[in-house]
């Protein structure tokens, strides 16, 4: 109940902020954007894009979000709230790849790609977006200002975005699937250019552990540094 | 630091900045672990308590922690959401500080004092046993603080227990049941803030009074004051401007007990 109460906090609160109404506008665009490329760049491009939104762009909405809820203090109301952090956590990831989700949808729909795996395309923008939310609390706990989250993000952006370049294939470049972010790209690229459900099945339930993982190591960061400031 | 505060109480913990009221508040509401030495809170060891510890207690910092882009109604909702105890009367709480005609104006509009008195509100709206309020009244015109101290007040009445830091002598004299004053970790005092305003005060009277034009005073032993001819004299044959007893106010007793003035 509290998870459901504070997913619609956030929801509210990304909508009075103005940041679905920048989902809408870059949606719109990278849609007006792709309509003009021709068909071979056009069949890379749009799973890239989907992709760099939760991935890149969720990142930095993440960012913004917690810095102005540090700005305005309600983090401190919710830290003495029953609120759990997890909760917390959980609520920011749920919130944020339902915008994902639905930007996914809306760029693929209406970028009218031919052939799609629609339930791919949810599950993989599902993870990416909590791969990279979670990240971005982790990036975040220790940051008081924009400058500081951007300066801190860019080694994670390279960790976890340079390894995607592997995708264009040299030998052993599958070891790279090792990254987290190469597993769930792979995933997004077969639910456009069709993927074996084997390797599909192995690449989500790898990502969902690693997701796991990384909530853990999140909640455990998050209240470390915001909760607990011993 | 050795104290305790009982069910039903206003305690006050008065202080200059830095002399460890947030950081003593701070190990009671649970933000930091690592203490050593025994905290008991609502029956249990602080360290022992989980997160429905908060369903229990209400904590308004000294600065506004609102949602600034929702409305007043929308900034209980969502916190209010979070506790098992539900806010009956919402419209009730805010008209009480006086927002009710603005419940849907964006806290961005509102002025510090509004703020302020929608954030006490929205700490007290679970219905907590213990209150932790710092600074409650900073911000406030009279008549809005006034109603605050009221609602406060009332909480006591109510039986809830109020943990009261302030730099504000008048209002932790209005408030307080009891008063511990600290210094650089220490608690140097503890007691009613009546019986200290006495202990630390001078046992006469002042009185002001006017002869042949001219205004005089002259102080009075309080022992056996009423058959000291001179004090007797003095109220039968002038004119009294004033009359005040020497008990010392809480900011004497402050910078008497540490040297130090109030921050």
């Amino acid at each position: 109940m509290r998870l459901l109460s504070a997913t619609w906090a956030d929801m509210r609160f990304q909508l009075k902020h103005g940041f679905y109404l920048v989902y809408v506008i870059i949606t719109i665009t990278y849609l007006i954007v792709l309509s003009f490329l021709p068909e071979n760049i056009f069949s890379v491009t749009l799973p890239l894009v989907v992709f760099s939104d939760p991935s890149v762009l969720g990142l930095f909405f993440i960012g913004g979000i917690i810095l102005l809820e540090k700005g305005q203090g309600v983090l401190m109301v919710l830290v003495v709230s029953p609120l759990r952090s997890q909760e917390y956590i959980l609520a920011k990831v749920i919130s944020l790849t339902i915008i994902s989700v639905l930007a996914a949808l809306a760029i693929t729909f209406f970028g009218q790609y031919p052939t799609v795996n629609w339930l791919l395309i949810i599950i993989s923008t599902i993870i990416t977006s909590a791969i990279f939310t979670l990240l971005g609390i982790i990036i975040n706990a220790g940051c008081n200002t924009v400058n500081q989250y951007m300066l801190k993000t860019i080694p994670y952006m390279l960790l976890f975005l340079l390894p995607c370049l592997s995708l264009v294939g040299f030998p052993y470049s599958w070891l790279f699937t090792i990254f987290p972010s190469v597993a769930a790209l792979k995933l997004m690229l077969g639910a456009y250019h069709g993927i074996y459900w084997v390797e599909a099945t192995a690449l989500t339930a790898y990502l969902l552990g690693f997701c796991y993982l990384l909530l853990r190591l999140t909640v455990k960061i998050f209240e470390k540094e915001i909760v607990f400031q011993d | 630091m050795n104290f305790d505060v009982q069910e039903g109480e206003v305690f006050g913990f008065l202080g200059p900045s830095g002399a460890g009221k947030t950081t003593t508040q701070r190990l009671i509401i649970g933000l930091l672990r690592n203490y050593n030495g025994k905290i008991e809170v609502l029956g249990k060891e602080r360290s022992n308590w989980g997160k429905d510890f908060y369903e229990q207690i209400g904590v308004a910092f000294d600065f506004p922690n609102l949602y600034i882009k929702l409305t007043a109604r929308e900034n209980l909702q969502l916190i209010g959401a979070y506790y098992k105890n539900k806010a009956e009367k919402p419209d009730e709480m805010l008209d009480r500080v006086g927002l009710l005609p603005e419940k849907n104006v964006r806290v961005e509009n509102f002025s510090k004092g509004m703020k302020m008195r929608l954030n006490f509100i929205r700490s007290i709206m679970h219905n907590p046993r213990l209150m932790f309020f710092d600074e409650p009244t900073s911000g406030l015109d009279p008549v809005n603080a006034h109603i605050i101290k009221e609602i406060i007040l009332e909480q006591k009445k109510a039986g809830k227990t109020v943990f009261l830091t302030t730099h504000n002598m008048t209002v932790a004299e209005q408030l307080c049941d009891r008063v511990a004053f600290i210094v650089d970790g220490k608690i140097v005092t503890i007691g009613s803030p009546k019986d200290l305003m006495i202990e630390h005060g001078k046992r006469v009277v002042k009185v002001e009074y006017q002869k042949n034009g001219t205004l005089l005073d002259q102080d009075f032993e309080l022992k056996d004051i009423g058959n000291n001819s001179g004090f007797l004299n003095i109220l039968k044959t002038s004119e009294i401007k004033t009359i005040h007893s020497g008990e010392a106010t809480l900011e004497d007793i402050f910078i008497k007990l540490t040297g130090r003035n109030l921050l």
